[in-house]
């Protein structure tokens, strides 16, 4: 029956109290309130669940929630410095990449682990690296400008920060 | 195009840091205190009789709070154009999937459990899956043996046929002899074309929470498009007034594309809540979204057409079978729809069409983007192709020789304004032959071959149609604007914002927009059909102008001026001929404050008026057709009425290769043109394009809802594949343009442009297949075994 289980989440610690069969994704949406990421078919096909654990991404539909324990975990609202948005952020909205939004937090957190792995992603790795995450919406296209655009802006902001330092 | 300040610039919507963020509320993020979990238990048998279901054991399990069957619902018949609907039927079963009971419950854990306690007894009857043979004179199963008794809906009422018991609408439009006209031609073309099922695929599914107030009213909040409609629908459902029932939308929807415009889970919900009296959530399952969410319909469609030698068409004459499934739903109103479509691009003088909406034993079909326009255009614009070839011209010129113009009147008797199909075509074939398409096999390995091909596709909205905006100015300045269109992505507060933008001559951030709630926001027929930009919009635009002459009135008694010399912009109103004259619209308000602090106030109101509110409602006028040809005479339409509201326009090019050894289809450059009029927002519109066009490519290449015996085999992403990223050219391979022809009637000139990009885009890529390899496909999808069996038959794999 009921655990208790400690998580970290966006920097944050929290206790829950829950079944050990319960998915990460419900844990962060039912129990921590973070309704960010979204649940769309269950079987780990269309990636609007991803979140960060120690930075990789992976579905949270498909991962248990102890499976969690003692992790890193990054969702989309820990990904902006406090009102400062992510570059992948205002690259979404700067390049109208999403629609109905409902795999944009999936989407962004996808890149991003992405971007972090391989700052240099060509246009053919970030589609690739994105193949996992279904939109249905905006037909890829804006979203792969996004990332693109991001990318730039994510080295330029490593420059400015390795040179200030 | 820069005549506007706000309409037609690429405006963010002021809401996007919410949307990257992780702060939208989507209904499936939405509870409510008390709430239970309802499920709903499903039919395994496609025709069949109820003949016991024992819910005790269900009844009794702890947590379970209801159990409802057919006899706990409502008696009297509801639906579309057809009233032939139960919430639970009590008796027959006509689908795989149709509900038989449901449970609520405080988990929805129990919720699934109880379902399993649940023992119904059925006896199997004959059913009938074939499409052509549930149209037959003779059908292996009659579905609605109490059809002729169902009520019909009274404006463009369903024409049943006796003898064809599962016919649900036979829709006609005739003009001119096509006997004579084929007599006349050179050249005689006759094929049959085919359409799957595929699903909409939205990311989220349908979700609802249903409550009944304690006055009473049945409250519905869901994921919800079209929400009159809905209203209308649940009210005739559950037998209330219109005062019992309010239906609110979830503000944030992860998608539609027509799906989330017919009911399913808010009415079972609902006889829950009102045998609960708890507010109850029910949310479909990715499995259910393919099972009971509807998908698009499968449609047979014959057409011959007779031409001459120089590429004129004379003669056409089309039949088009479309699959309603077991309830009419959608598939009656296909049936008249479609005629829009087969009739909105190309001047035919013998023009014969008859559509039959048909029941089967699967399940009910519903809208997709593209409606009405999608199969009859498949099958035209690849026979444009075919007759190019035969008479050895070039497509994109028979094409032009037959487009219909501004000023002639199409095949149902309207005068045709605003058609841009030229424009958009030649833009496509001007950078299709500027980027080389299909031009060098150079580049090409193994066993690729390269091609093109290009097709023009229109979307029309109907009518009639009517929209009401209701707009407030606010003593800062800022604007209300109140509507009832949905918003599930493709923009329309954006829109809805431009056009009040524009019209008081302020930035987007100082417009809010209130919308989707019954008991709120007016009525509209909501976006569908195409048409939220152009209904809506022209309800708020004529809505915006109700309130500045509100504004203007109370301005000109303090600039002492006449009304009509008054303008506004920039929160201020000011006398057109010396702007220096001129007062703040805060200062037309009377502030009361019950505090020392200046500026301080509780209030806020204009003396003799209270609020400056204007309302206003914009109609799509319509008198239905002559029911034996479908046209309206020529002196009904030279007063300006149409049966459809607007025509938009796209084309779309395309370079493929196809592999000789495993029948791959894949897109290596697209090239898009849509004429929607002025472009409000020319980056939300290339966002439909590219959006449109993948959807698209999907239903061409690949997706397909396979169903054996009425059962739907692959009701889930790892079987039925929707496009990912590594399906889709980008960047310099993908080009969206926009060739506008402004419309008289529409706001700023804007016609719509979310559905006309799903229907050029199977006919190009067959034109292209055709081109690379020679074999002409017929039946979408177009998977790589059907690619190979026609490469096989015609000896070329």
């Amino acid at each position: 029956m009921e655990q208790p289980l400690k998580l970290k989440v966006n920097g944050q610690f929290y206790e829950v109290f829950e079944k050990p069969w319960r998915t990460l994704a419900d844990v962060l949406r039912d129990n921590l309130g973070l309704t960010g990421l979204k649940e769309s078919c269950d079987t780990g096909n269309c990636g609007a669940c991803t979140v960060l654990l120690d930075g990789k991404p992976v579905k949270s539909c498909m991962v248990l929630a102890p499976q969690a324990k003692g992790k890193e975990i990054i969702t989309i609202e820990g990904l902006a410095d406090q009102d400062r948005l992510h570059p992948l952020q205002e690259a979404f909205i700067e390049h109208f990449a999403f629609q109905c939004g409902y795999c944009t937090s999936g989407m962004i957190l996808a890149a991003k682990a992405l971007l972090d792995e391989n700052p240099d992603s060509s246009e053919d790795e970030i589609r690739e690296g994105l193949s996992g995450n279904l939109c249905r919406c905006t037909g890829y296209v804006k979203i792969v400008e996004a990332v693109m655009a991001a990318k730039e802006k994510m080295k330029q902001m490593k420059v400015a920060k390795n040179n200030s330092s | 195009m820069g005549k506007y300040s706000v309409v037609g610039k690429s405006v963010p919507s002021v809401g996007s840091p919410a949307m990257v963020t992780g702060k939208i509320r989507y209904m499936t993020d939405l509870k409510q205190a008390n709430m239970l979990y309802g499920k709903i238990l499903k039919s395994p048998y496609a025709h069949a009789k109820i003949i016991s279901i024992d819910t005790s054991k269900a009844e009794i399990l702890p947590g379970v709070r209801a159990v409802v069957t057919g006899k706990d619902a409502p008696t009297e018949r509801f639906g579309i154009y057809i009233s032939d609907q139960l919430i639970i039927e009590p008796e027959i079963i006509r689908f795989i999937g149709q509900p038989v009971a449901a449970v609520a419950a405080d988990t929805l854990d129990i919720a699934q459990e109880a379902l399993k306690l649940i023992h119904v007894q059925y006896e199997e009857m004959p059913a009938v899956f074939d499409l052509e043979e549930a149209w037959s004179t003779n059908p292996p199963a009659v579905i609605h043996p109490d059809l002729p008794q169902y009520k019909l809906a009274p404006l463009n009422a369903p024409v049943l046929e006796p003898d064809r018991p599962n016919v649900t609408n036979h829709y006609r439009v005739y003009e001119g002899d096509v006997e004579e006209g084929f007599r006349q031609a050179d050249l005689i073309i006759e094929n049959k074309f085919s359409t799957a099922r595929i699903q909409h695929c939205c990311l989220e599914p349908n979700i609802c929470i249903a409550s009944v107030d304690p006055d009473d009213v049945l409250t519905i909040q869901g994921t919800r498009q079209g929400l009159y409609g809905t209203k209308d629908l649940i009210g005739r459902a559950f037998g209330l007034p219109p005062s019992k029932v309010r239906i609110i939308t979830s503000h944030y929807i992860g998608g539609s594309f027509g799906s989330k415009f017919m009911p399913g889970v808010d009415e079972i919900a609902g006889l829950l809540a009102y045998n609960t009296r708890r507010p109850v959530r029910i949310a479909y399952t990715r499995e259910e979204e393919f099972t009971n969410g509807g998908t698009r319909i499968p449609a047979i469609t014959y057409i011959k057409d007779g031409v001459k030698k120089d590429g004129t068409l004379v003669a056409r004459e089309m039949k088009v079978i479309v699959n309603s499934g077991a309830y009419a739903w959608r598939g009656a109103v296909l049936a008249r729809n479609s005629s829009f479509g087969a009739v909105g691009t190309y001047r035919v003088p013998n023009f014969k069409y008859d559509a039959y909406g048909v029941y089967t034993n699967e399940e009910p079909v519903i809208a997709f983007r593209g409606f009405g326009s999608e199969q009859p255009t498949w099958a035209i614009e690849s026979q444009m192709d075919m007759i190019a070839e035969k008479l050895g011209l070039d497509p994109l010129e028979v094409r032009k020789k037959n487009f219909l113009k501004e000023g002639d009147v199409n095949n149902t008797g309207e005068i045709v304004h605003s058609i841009g199909a030229r424009q958009c075509l030649e833009k496509v074939a001007e950078c299709m032959k500027e980027d080389g398409y299909g031009k060098t096999q150079k580049e090409v390995n193994g066993p690729w071959k390269k091609g093109a091909g290009l097709a023009i596709g229109n979307k029309f909205s109907v009518a009639p149609a009517a929209a009401v905006g209701s707009v407030k100015v606010n003593a800062d300045g800022t604007i209300e604007v109140r509507h009832s269109a949905d918003n599930f992505g493709q923009g329309t507060n954006n829109v809805m914002g431009q056009i009040a933008a524009e019209e008081f001559g302020i930035s987007l951030d100082r417009v809010k927009i209130i919308w989707g709630d019954t008991s709120i926001t007016p009525y509209s027929q909501g976006t569908l059909s195409q048409g939220g930009t152009y209904h809506t919009g022209n309800g708020v635009r004529l809505a915006c102008q109700d309130a500045k002459r509100k504004l203007f009135e109370v301005a000109a008694k303090k600039l002492n001026v006449p009304p009509e010399e008054l303008t506004t912009s920039e929160g201020k109103v000011y006398v057109k001929a010396r702007p220096s004259e001129s007062i703040e619209i805060g200062e037309l308000f009377t502030m009361i404050s019950f505090y020392a602090k200046p500026g301080a106030t509780i209030g806020t109101f204009v003396e003799n008026v209270g609020e400056i509110i204007g309302s206003a409602v914009w109609i799509q006028k319509y008198v239905p057709p002559d029911t034996e040809t479908g046209r309206i005479p020529l002196d009904v339409a030279k007063q300006g009425i149409r049966l459809a509201s607007f025509f938009g326009y796209e084309a779309c090019g395309v370079e493929v290769l196809v592999n000789l050894e495993t029948g791959e289809v894949k897109v290596t450059k697209v090239v898009l043109a849509e004429d929607m009029g002025q472009p409000i927002n020319p980056k939300l519109c290339e966002g439909q394009m590219e959006g449109g066009f993948v959807q698209a490519l999907g239903s061409t290449l690949r997706e397909e809802v396979i169903i054996d015996k009425g059962k739907v085999l692959n009701p889930n992403w790892r079987d039925y594949k929707v496009p990912t990223t590594l399906d889709v050219p980008c960047g310099e391979n993908f080009k969206s343009f926009i060739t506008p022809v402004p419309h008289k009637d529409g706001p700023f000139g804007a016609k719509g442009m979310g559905e006309v990009v799903m229907t050029p885009v199977a006919p190009a890529i067959a034109n292209a297949v055709y081109n690379a390899v020679g074999v002409r496909m017929k039946h979408i999808p177009m998977t790589s075994e059907r690619v190979l069996k026609a490469l096989e038959e015609a000896g070329k794999a």
